[in-house]
């Protein structure tokens, strides 16, 4: 691959729009760099299931025609992407990483397609994922397993494993991912990225697959604070579709990003986090807060309520969610679902419906508590991603041997399901590397529908460090 | 409870619902269900007569970040 093709796909989502609304890199050219680097080295890494290879380039050279018309450029003109494959899109096969709907094809699309359409990112294709987006490590028994782009043997992380594994090779700028237990955050903090959940129902969901509808979100994994905020001032806001969509007014998040944090309070609670913790991960993530702190941020340890009933609802809600979604299925052909998955699901079937209905009655009551007392004196809550180091595939995997991977494989969440009953907006960054050379991430969560805030201090983190800016060797 | 309760979930379940353990990993799923019972009990009491779930989004509101 030549140097000049490598640079541009090396850009950011706002470096790839920047260049294209200066007229320095054309689209085609943009997308042609991101192609050549999947074919060079996608073989090894596995994020891609399906990839629209010449209907990419017709858009990026339609926009290239637009754009020496004297069109103006939208937000994400000419910025290459792909999704985790269950954003539909009317008439092409979404397989939600499953052998079940291999070829099933929706006749809709997504809103949040739609607006990436319109603000002028190109779509190449759909992306390697959990199968129904149900694990937290990015196995896949049906499209093979996606595979950590720093080291091979290590997971992605889950259920967006081609979204993170991806972006953080280079194939692409931005892909969206979803997180119902931490599907966007987890492939973010395992692969080095960036990656966003917004508060529960700041994103529209119209047109994507469905896994637990009350903590499903909607979300981008990009390089960059900036690229995410980008992203998510153009994909946020109700659609008039998905009723339970937030209709709060979207503000522009990248106008946010200051790097002014002085005066902000950080609070880091004591417990849950840190259980069982690898030291490595602990240090890294102290070290984070240093960079914070040194930008003029405060950070206290403080004592966060409920933590361990917040955990036990969460399982509670997921489970029975998809064990109902997929009720059917499981009950006609069983056998086309990976071991791990129909084993996970059949669990759900055995909750009694008032577990489920009392996990969902405390979920308003403990988010109160939860800003009342560790939130009430603090802007910004921050934790570890992931409390381990990053594990391999083989030793997370059910499929071969449930007995010795379960409690392995069922931790790699702790860190992350937490913010999704609460519903807060909650950003992963690349703060480090592990003794072993794969990434550490941090999570930063903010108040409901204070995104913004959650990006600015991303930001002003990225701006002090270069943990983003690395480029694994493949 | 019976010292080793699975074999009886997975007949409620498939009383219940139409669906039959599929594999290992389902019976080792089940296993989990002892310590949720336990954490559903620890949790006894603290549910409010008047909680229902849709308290949740009025909860996001009233909580909502002050500062744009």
């Amino acid at each position: 691959m030549s140097a000049i093709l490598d640079d541009l796909a090396l850009l950011s989502v706002t470096g790839a729009a920047d260049a294209f609304a200066k007229g320095e890199a054309k689209a085609e050219a943009l997308v042609s760099a991101c192609l050549a680097r999947i074919d060079a080295h996608d073989v090894k890494v596995n994020s891609v299931i399906r990839l629209d290879r010449e209907a990419a380039l017709e858009a990026a050279q339609a926009l290239d025609k637009a754009r020496a018309a004297g069109e103006k450029p939208g937000p994400l003109a000419g910025v290459p992407m792909m999704h985790k494959d269950m954003y539909y899109r009317a008439g092409k096969v979404s397989t939600c990483g499953s052998k079940i709907r291999r070829d099933f094809k929706p006749s809709v699309t997504a809103t949040v397609l739609q607006r990436l359409d319109a603000a002028g990112a190109i779509d190449m294709g759909t992306l390697n994922m959990a199968e129904f987006a149900q694990n937290p490590t990015g196995h896949n028994a049906h499209y093979g397993d996606c595979h950590n782009p720093w080291s091979l043997p290590y997971c992605t992380g889950g259920s967006s494993s081609g979204s993170g594994a991806g972006v953080a090779a280079r194939f692409f700028a931005c892909a969206l991912g979803s997180d119902t237990g931490g599907s966007i955050r987890l492939p973010a903090g395992i692969c080095g990225v960036t990656g966003i959940k917004g508060t529960q129902t700041r994103v529209p969901r119209t047109g994507v697959m469905p896994l637990s509808f009350s903590m499903d979100n909607v979300g981008p994994l990009t390089r960059t604070a900036r690229d995410a905020a980008r992203v998510m001032t153009v994909i946020s806001g109700a659609d008039g579709t998905d009723q339970t969509a937030a209709p709060e007014s979207v503000p522009d998040y990248e106008a946010a990003l200051t790097g002014d944090i002085s005066g902000l309070r950080i609070a880091v609670p004591r417990e849950w986090f840190f259980d069982k913790a690898d030291d490595i991960v602990v240090k890294t993530f102290e070290a984070a807060l240093e960079v914070l702190k040194a930008r003029g941020a405060t950070v206290d340890y403080v004592s966060a309520p409920s933590l361990a009933a917040i955990g036990t609802y969460t399982a509670v809600i997921s489970r029975v969610e998809g064990a109902t979604i997929h009720a059917n299925w499981m009950r006609e052909h069983p056998g086309d679902y990976a071991i791990h998955l129909s084993g996970r699901l059949f669990g759900g079937y055995a909750i009694p419906g008032h577990y489920y209905l009392e996990a969902l009655s405390r979920r308003g009551p403990l988010l109160r508590q939860f800003c009342k007392e560790a939130m009430a004196d603090y802007d910004i809550v921050a934790t570890p991603t992931l409390r381990m180091r990053v594990p391999t595939l083989a030793e997370t995997d059910i499929d071969k041997d449930a007995e010795a991977n379960w409690a392995r494989h069922m931790v790699v969440s702790a860190n992350t399901r937490p913010f999704n009953y609460l519903g807060l907006p909650t950003v992963s960054i690349p703060v480090g590397f592990d003794d072993r050379g794969l990434p550490v991430g941090m999570q930063l969560s903010a108040r409901p529908f204070g995104e913004a805030k959650a990006l600015k201090v991303a930001d002003a983190y990225q701006r002090d460090t270069d943990w983003h800016a690395r480029v694994p060797t493949l | 409870m019976a010292t080793d309760p699975v074999p009886q979930i997975a007949e409620a379940i498939r009383l219940w619902s139409g669906v039959t353990c599929p594999n290992a990993a389902g019976k080792r799923g089940l296993e989990d269900f002892c310590a949720l019972i336990k954490d559903f009990e620890a949790q006894r009491g603290t549910l409010v007569f008047e909680d229902e779930p849709s308290t949740f989004e009025a909860a996001l509101r009233a909580e909502a970040e002050s500062e744009a």
